[in-house]
């Protein structure tokens, strides 16, 4: 933590990831108004007193639904990781562990996977299992595997033979117990570090496939669809396409600078 | 509005002369000749087969590459195209058309009865899947009296057969084309209209050309006529504002007050009859209850709709699908915004606690689900708890359309009201999705169509209507005005309510 506090970055993407997760937190709370309450004598607003953001097409309060957005939008960038990660921690574990041609196999197929780009990895899905929450978080997650696979063996191998991994073999452990007390416990850090940088991506594919129509739908607060239903608006407002943009941006960087500063901490060989 | 009362008989039974100009006030000066016009348009136009076709920009495009026997006109009445005059005999079963001699196709053949016979039997055959089928289906048999005299006998009296063979897609194709694989026509149409095809990119620009021998001479003015597809909204208005393009083929709400008040633009609102319409399953609970669909049409404000959905942009309508356009449209009450009288009614319909109910929404066009989204907030005061759940539109189309019990539709304005009432509300409807099948309603509307007497018919529609206003089968919060944009030294474009005919021959460029 205190290495966190000396890198200039690294305080940046905490600050800002401290403002989201107040929105995640206290979001509904801090809220002054109902999010899909019209206002129709205040509509398409700038900010003002009454509307601290202004207001959208329907005169409903940018701020508050900024706030109730927050959790869908993020809590959706989360789920997908986590479930990116541990899908591809799994397969990544087992393929580094094995070898052989399992590892061979599973890395071709992964290595196949992985030509294709996230985004359209997530539309091919999304097109296959139809639109939704549920099928676009699982569409990110899907779409992150092959990548997350790929670091989770990289960091396998690399831990695989050192002297106390070797040391447990001849002790003769069993498998389960080297691969849980022994590689895992290590490897684990290179794997958060590169979560975390993925909740990032997941976030804004997760906004994209919102603004798309693929995503959540209307009337949610989710706020890649704020910015695709305001989109129309966006001349004689800039404000309704402006906030959600401009949160999805702090959300996204703040996620990116903490991952690299933790990246850079957990690294012995980049330490300063 | 023009009074029907007078001319409409002169036009169901008697002549119509050929050289009737449809377009009242066409524009200022002299019409000069040459200029290239450039249309924007945002939905491609996928084919040019004017058998089946049903895009928005499909419609501009056939209406200058072809001919029907009439074409309707801004007031509603079919006007003569290739038909000179007509004449219905019989007590409006048998009715006489006389074609305009020497008209030819694009490739020179020549336009005649033959064609006239062959493009309708083509239209009757279910497999053309032309959706003029249904329209036309009153029809037992067309046959070439004469090269120039065709003569169509009905099934069933129908007084406004001159209006229904002008439908946008019973245009006259050659005799030919029967001959030959159907789907030749989607890429090669051949015409009589008074522009045909030079350039055809479905996914990027439709070049038409002047055709020299066009029937009315003179005309067209325009040397060529370019449509070019825009998949971006915004990328449309802002080639409109520069001036790439001459003409936005439709305008949106949102951006039509930015536009009109761009200058050297000059923005065209059409009342029209199109609406969107709340759709009340009535063979099961909840909407079995006419006083749950009472209540659901008084918890919702119309204006406040119109305001804030249309920007201004529509009328609010009180649920009779019949707006001012048409002839016979009836006085309708307003429904005025009441939320503690509809949860009275629902409490009464047996809902004290208010009925929880989802209303699902396509996303095409926008405001299906913008509707949704604000009557859910509306009528909540009255007690519905309504949770919206929009989807892309093929889905809607595939699920939900036409099978589910409560969810957003929405319909262009017919050229009568027998196509408005048999779209939707006839027991036999082609669209009809609510169950509300009322016997007495069916034989109003079939005494109405076989009716010449005007005032009868007005009485018997009036009827019809009275039952609507009843039994509200819909709930329509209002109607859509048709919006179009042009600017400076175009002249004489327009659109009409129906958004089927645009009458581009008459469209010319004042500009050095």
């Amino acid at each position: 933590m205190r290495e966190l506090l000396r890198h200039p970055p690294g305080i940046a993407g905490a600050v800002l990831l401290a403002l989201v997760a107040v929105a995640v937190l206290l979001g509904p709370w801090l809220a002054p108004y109902d999010p899909q309450a019209f206002h129709p004598a205040a509509r398409l607003q700038g900010p003002s007193a009454a509307y601290w953001l202004g207001t959208d097409q329907f005169g409903r309060d940018l701020f508050s639904r900024l706030m109730h957005g927050a959790r869908a939008t993020i809590l959706f960038g989360l789920g997908a990781t986590l479930i990116g990660v541990a899908a591809g921690a799994l397969i990544g574990v087992t393929a580094g562990v094995t070898g052989g041609w399992v590892d061979s196999l599973i890395m071709r197929i992964l290595d196949g996977l992985l030509a294709v780009p996230d985004l359209l990895f997530a539309l091919l899905i999304v097109t296959v299992l139809g639109g939704g929450v549920q099928q676009a978080m699982l569409a990110v997650a899907v779409a992150f595997t092959p990548g997350m696979a790929r670091i989770a063996r990289a960091a396998v191998l690399s831990i695989r033979t050192r002297e106390y991994v070797l040391a447990a073999i001849a002790r003769g452990e069993s498998a389960a117990w080297i691969i849980g007390r022994e590689v895992l416990p290590n490897a684990v850090g290179p794997i958060i570090v590169e979560a975390t940088i993925r909740v990032a991506f997941a976030i804004m594919i997760g906004a994209t496939l919102g603004f798309l129509g693929l995503g959540a739908q209307p009337p949610s607060t989710e706020w890649g669809l704020m910015v695709a239903e305001a989109r129309q608006f966006m001349f004689r407002n800039p404000f309704v396409v402006a906030v959600p943009g401009v949160a999805i941006a702090i959300a996204a960087m703040g996620f990116n600078l903490f991952g690299d500063a933790l990246r850079d901490i957990l690294d012995p060989r980049r330490r300063r | 509005m023009i009074d029907f009362a007078i001319t409409r008989r002169g036009v169901v039974l008697g002549l119509a002369a050929a050289s009737t100009l449809p377009r009242v006030a066409l524009g200022q000066g002299t019409p000069r000749r040459g200029g290239t016009l450039k249309i924007s348009h945002t939905t491609r136009i996928a084919t040019l087969n004017v058998l089946q076709l049903s895009g928005p920009a499909e419609y501009p495009a056939v209406d200058m590459i072809y001919s029907g026997l009439t074409r309707m006109g801004a007031d509603l009445r079919p006007m003569p195209d290739l038909a000179e005059s007509w004449e219905g005999a019989n007590e409006a079963r048998s009715f006489t058309f006389r074609l305009r001699p020497g008209v030819t196709f694009h490739d020179g053949a020549p336009c005649e009865a033959e064609d006239v016979v062959a493009t309708f039997k083509g239209i009757l055959d279910p497999a053309t899947a032309s959706p003029a089928r249904s329209v036309l289906s009153m029809i037992a048999d067309v046959v070439a009296v004469d090269p120039l005299t065709v003569r169509f006998d009905l099934n069933i009296s129908y007084a406004d057969f001159p209006t229904s063979v002008g439908h946008a897609n019973a245009r006259i194709v050659p005799r030919a084309a029967w001959t030959r694989p159907i789907e030749e026509l989607n890429t090669q149409p051949n015409g009589t209209g008074p522009f045909r095809v030079e350039t055809y990119d479905s996914a990027r620009l439709l070049r038409l050309v002047r055709n020299e021998n066009y029937f009315i001479a003179g005309q067209p003015y325009l040397d060529a006529v370019e449509m070019y597809l825009f998949p971006d909204l915004a990328a449309e208005a802002s080639n409109f504002l520069s001036g790439a393009v001459d003409v936005m083929l439709e305008v949106q709400q949102a951006e039509f007050a930015r536009i009109a008040a761009a200058p050297g633009v000059s923005a065209l609102r059409v009342p029209s009859g199109r609406f969107i319409n709340v759709v009340m399953r009535q063979d099961q609970p909840p909407f079995d209850d006419v006083r749950v669909r009472k209540a659901l049409a008084m918890a919702v404000d119309r204006q406040l709709l119109v305001d804030i959905v249309l920007e201004g942009l529509g009328r609010p309508a009180y649920d009779n699908p019949i707006a001012p356009e048409y002839r016979y449209q009836i006085e309708t009450p307003e429904i005025p915004y009441d939320p503690a009288a509809a949860r009275a009614l629902l409490s009464e319909a047996g809902h004290p606690d208010g009925l929880k109910i989802t209303l699902v929404a396509s996303n095409r066009p926008a405001i299906r689900g913008q509707v949704a989204i604000a009557i859910k907030e509306m009528a909540r005061a009255a007690g519905f708890e309504i949770e919206v759940e929009s989807m892309p539109h093929d889905t809607y189309l595939s699920n939900v359309w036409m099978k589910g019990n409560f969810y957003m539709g929405y319909w262009g304005m017919q050229p009568t009201e027998d196509g408005a009432f048999t779209l939707l509300f006839t027991s036999d409807a082609a669209f009809q999705d609510t169950e509300w099948k009322n016997a007495e309603f069916d034989a109003l509307v079939a005494r109405g169509r076989s009716t010449l007497d005007e005032a009868e018919r007005a009485q018997l529609y009036g009827q019809a209507q009275e039952l609507i206003l009843r039994d509200t089968p819909y709930l329509i919060p209002f109607f859509q005005d048709v919006l179009t944009a042009y600017r400076e030294g175009v002249v004489g474009w327009g659109v009409h309510p129906l958004s089927r005919t645009f009458y581009v021959e008459q469209v010319w460029l004042d500009r050095a």
